[in-house]
């Protein structure tokens, strides 16, 4: 699946050049973002927790209308999290996007290339600040340090709606897709004594939607992935070779309003280590979350936007109290769970200027990096903050 | 069924579009980039107005019924996701109708006052 990628790249960028274009086949838009963050008692943002300017968020897309069945669209985007994760730009998508079938109650498209993945509520707009509901996303669902895995990789989606009079509006999507692991995303999730290669093996991701009827607010959906990782050490590894396995379970729902937004999402996740402390060494558990939000707009400009959430790492150890005992004392209890309370605010000066703020309560750290091995030195607290502020530009 | 439609927005199209009549939800389909073709089978090429624009937000509210906020966070998570071809976004309805002439297969909105001489007129459908 990964030689697709150069393969698509060829194919899209010489039909691209010979084809005349015309603006209504033509579009390009993008985005500007730029913010300032702090989360003082940990390593979140930073080390060593001081006013960041690392919330930047730029992006740069185009669509074109090969012909009537064959659509190009791209994306590049540069971003800047501090900590949160590995700064720099990336192909987000790029990919032929094929109307395969079309009638009056049913559309069916297939995408190739690079792919985002569409799984939960904000999986493919996590870095697009104007279309997330705050700046830092619940992290149970939208863990930072997993950004690259979770957002997409070289595959294939596949998207299948289906209108009915009767039954409302059905969105079906199936993807698998691989992405490359950076250095700095294995260091983000093993920490500094891992040598070796992570290596994306497999990612299947599945989800539908449904809205009741043309005319409901309310929206429901489901979605599962599973996700392979095979690890290979390096010299001088902490780590033996070994596999990690992620397995998701998701509902969510979405109503709109005219005045009061109201959205939520829960889900369970097996996180499974084979071998990979050790030889024959086994974690296998269940994490669980769960958050609900709502936004109130009070004016065409200003809305206000309250959540909560709670995160367990371990469904069966929710205090911490194994987590602690079995580290000998070395990871404190709040390592097992991270709950948080938000209020934000959002301003639309113009149509396409927006500045968001908010602040986070937070209790806990379990969704506090490194992963594998945590940073109980630098994340001393079990009750922290983060606060940040935004200016968003689109067009 | 609206009685006397004075504020509300006419749908209009391509003059090559034969379609004379939408129903409420096929014109949301079409505006939520839902359905793409026109029954002939031809690709549908959606213009807009800014969002802040009194004729959009009519239309919106009116003929979509769907708030236009809803209809923004839509097309947005639309644009940036890559999933579909977005609609073309106009500054005023002069070049909304211009546009409208001119593209094959373009579906526009206007006030009643507007001129629509060599535009397909869409009605909407009574309930």
């Amino acid at each position: 699946m990964k030689k697709l990628f150069p393969t698509i790249s060829i194919l899209a960028l010489s039909l691209f050049s010979t084809v005349v274009s015309a603006s209504e086949k033509l579009q390009w838009h993008g985005f500007i973002a730029q913010g300032l963050i702090q989360a003082k008692d940990t390593n979140y943002i930073n080390d060593d927790g001081d006013v960041s300017t690392e919330l930047t968020e730029v992006g740069l897309n185009l669509s074109y209308q090969i012909n009537q069945q064959l659509r190009f669209a791209a994306q590049a985007v540069y971003i800047n999290g501090g900590n949160r994760y590995n700064e720099g730009g990336r192909v987000d998508y790029f990919m032929l996007d094929w109307h395969a079938y079309s009638d009056e109650n049913d559309n069916t498209h297939i995408y190739v290339g690079r792919i985002k993945n569409y799984t939960y509520l904000y999986s493919s707009v996590r870095d697009v600040p104007m279309a997330r509901p705050s700046i830092i996303l619940p992290q149970g669902m939208y863990f930072d340090a997993t950004r690259d895995l979770s957002v997409g990789g070289d595959g294939v989606y596949i998207n299948h709606k289906h209108d009915s009079e009767n039954y409302g509006h059905f969105d079906f999507n199936i993807s698998s897709s691989q992405s490359e692991i950076s250095d700095k995303q294995k260091q983000i999730m093993l920490g500094d004594f891992a040598t070796g290669d992570l290596d994306h093996k497999l990612d299947v991701q599945s989800s539908v939607y449904w809205q009741p009827s043309d005319f409901s607010p309310w929206r429901f959906g489901l979605g599962a992935l599973t996700a392979e990782f095979d690890y290979e050490k390096g010299t001088g590894d902490a780590f033996s070779d070994g596999k990690l396995v992620l397995q998701r379970y998701t509902a969510n729902f979405n109503y709109e309003g005219e005045y009061w937004e109201f959205s939520g999402e829960v889900m369970q996740e097996r996180f499974r280590l084979e071998n990979l402390y050790f030889d024959g060494s086994l974690v296998d558990r269940f994490s669980q979350g769960i958050y609900g939000q709502a936004r109130y707009n009070f004016t065409d400009k200003l809305s206000v936007l309250g959540r909560a959430e709670r995160f367990y790492g371990n469904k069966d150890d929710r205090d911490g109290k194994t987590l602690e005992a079995s580290s000998g004392g070395l990871i404190p209890r709040y390592f097992a769970y991270q709950h948080t309370l938000t209020l934000g605010m959002s301003y639309d000066f113009q149509p396409n200027l927006r500045l968001q703020l908010e602040n986070h309560w937070i209790k806990g750290a379990a969704r506090l990096t490194p992963i594998i091995l945590p940073d109980p030195v630098t994340n001393n607290k079990e009750d922290w903050q983060v606060w940040a502020l935004q200016l968003m530009y689109w067009f | 069924m609206y009685v006397g439609r004075v504020d509300a927005a006419v749908i209009i199209s391509h003059s090559s579009i034969e379609t004379k009549q939408l129903s409420t939800s096929q014109l949301r389909r079409i505006y939520t980039m839902r359905q793409t073709t026109w029954a002939n089978g031809q690709a549908i090429v959606v213009y807009t107005l800014p969002s802040s624009h009194p004729v959009h937000q009519e239309f919106t509210k009116k003929e979509l019924k769907i708030f236009p906020y809803q209809l923004d966070k839509m097309w947005i998570k639309l644009t940036f996701s890559g999933l579909a071809k977005p609609p073309i976004k106009v500054n005023t309805m002069e070049e909304l109708i211009d546009a409208v002439k001119s593209t094959p297969g373009a579906i526009g909105y206007v006030n009643q006052n507007a001129s629509l001489d060599g535009l397909n007129v869409i009605a909407m459908e009574a309930k």
